[in-house]
């Protein structure tokens, strides 16, 4: 069956390491430092082409998620690298096969930019976390300056044609989704986020 | 600061001034003196948007998306703006023009660099990531 955002990201997987080269570097450190809070039995949403898989804590299980094939085809040899247990599974973060609190931790990267209904995709994540359970979030957002929020939203209909939406409110869906935030971070700006939460 | 952020922080540098020059001299070789104002905004803020989107599909993955895109959009939408509402009222000369806008996109990346550090900084006397619960 035909998904616009699975085909959008099986085309994306092509060229996703080349366009995000400087970013991996930019941000690699503070990825490390929000994953090096994953404990227990781990879900990682989006998993992409398996560039973060080398910022987890070694020893970890962790079960990493895509809708796109492509892209789980290119994280294959970087999961097989991981010192621990990681399975890549093909899913859709609106509807997954995990059964309720199954999650200790979960780990989000740059994924609800992109999920289409990220209410729903969140509503998803708290189900499947563990009532004590963490979720730990990199994510990118608009901004809060007014004149780049305004360009984040005029760009926003060209960069959703080939990845991400730039004008997500992806702190405040935490919130509409049940999560309680307890910690904010900015990155870059305030447009790229890491941030943790649990279950409100 | 590392020798990686050094060489990030000279190419954002150069990405903010090379837009900033693409964005000025395209306006100025469309818009002549004597220009209803608000249109050569317009226009001038149009070109340096396009201007802008095709700089960054050169220079994002180089230098990082989001620190291309923050300066680079506000380079090219405003100074697009500012650079036809100059070339509507004054006849300036080529050298005049690349000089002023090099400076324009030199100091709106600092600008946007000085912003984040502030943001950043900010955080820094609340120690990150210790619970709250």
């Amino acid at each position: 069956m035909k998904d616009p955002t699975r085909d959008k990201w099986d085309r994306a997987s092509r060229t996703y390491d080349l366009i995000t080269w400087a970013d991996e570097r930019r941000y690699g450190a503070a990825k490390a430092r929000l994953f090096s809070r994953m404990r227990g039995r781990c879900l990682m949403l989006a998993t992409g082409t398996g560039n973060d898989f080398c910022n987890f804590p070694p020893g970890l299980v962790v079960s990493s998620i895509d809708v796109s094939r492509g892209m789980l085809e290119c994280a294959k040899p970087r999961a097989r690298e991981y010192p621990g247990v990681l399975s890549l599974l093909q899913m859709d973060a609106h509807r997954m096969a995990f059964r309720d609190a199954a999650f200790d931790t979960i780990v989000t990267v740059s994924t609800f930019c992109s999920v289409p209904d990220p209410v729903r995709g969140l509503r998803e994540l708290y189900r499947v976390l563990k009532r004590d359970g963490r979720l730990l979030v990199f994510e990118h957002v608009r901004s809060r300056l007014g004149p780049i929020a305004m360009m984040q939203d005029l760009l926003t209909p060209i960069s959703r044609r080939f990845g991400p939406d730039l004008n997500r409110d992806t702190m405040g869906n935490l919130a509409r989704a049940g999560f309680r935030l307890v910690r904010e971070e900015n990155v870059y700006l305030d447009i790229v986020k890491v941030a943790e939460a649990f279950r409100a | 600061m590392s020798k990686q952020e050094r060489i990030f922080a000279l190419g954002e540098y150069a990405a903010g001034g090379v837009t900033a020059l693409v964005t000025a001299t395209a306006t100025h070789a469309v818009v002549a003196p004597g220009w209803d104002m608000a249109l050569a905004m317009m226009v001038g803020g149009f070109l340096g948007i396009a201007a802008h989107l095709a700089i960054a599909m050169v220079a994002g993955p180089l230098l990082g998306m989001f620190p291309v895109m923050a300066s680079g959009s506000l380079i090219g939408s405003y100074g697009g703006m500012i650079f036809g509402m100059r070339d509507s009222m004054q006849a300036a000369s080529w050298v005049r023009v690349w000089i002023v806008s090099a400076l324009f996109g030199l100091v709106v990346v600092a600008g946007v660099r000085l912003y984040d550090r502030a943001l950043r900084s900010r955080q820094l006397a609340d120690p990150v990531f210790e619970d709250i619960t």
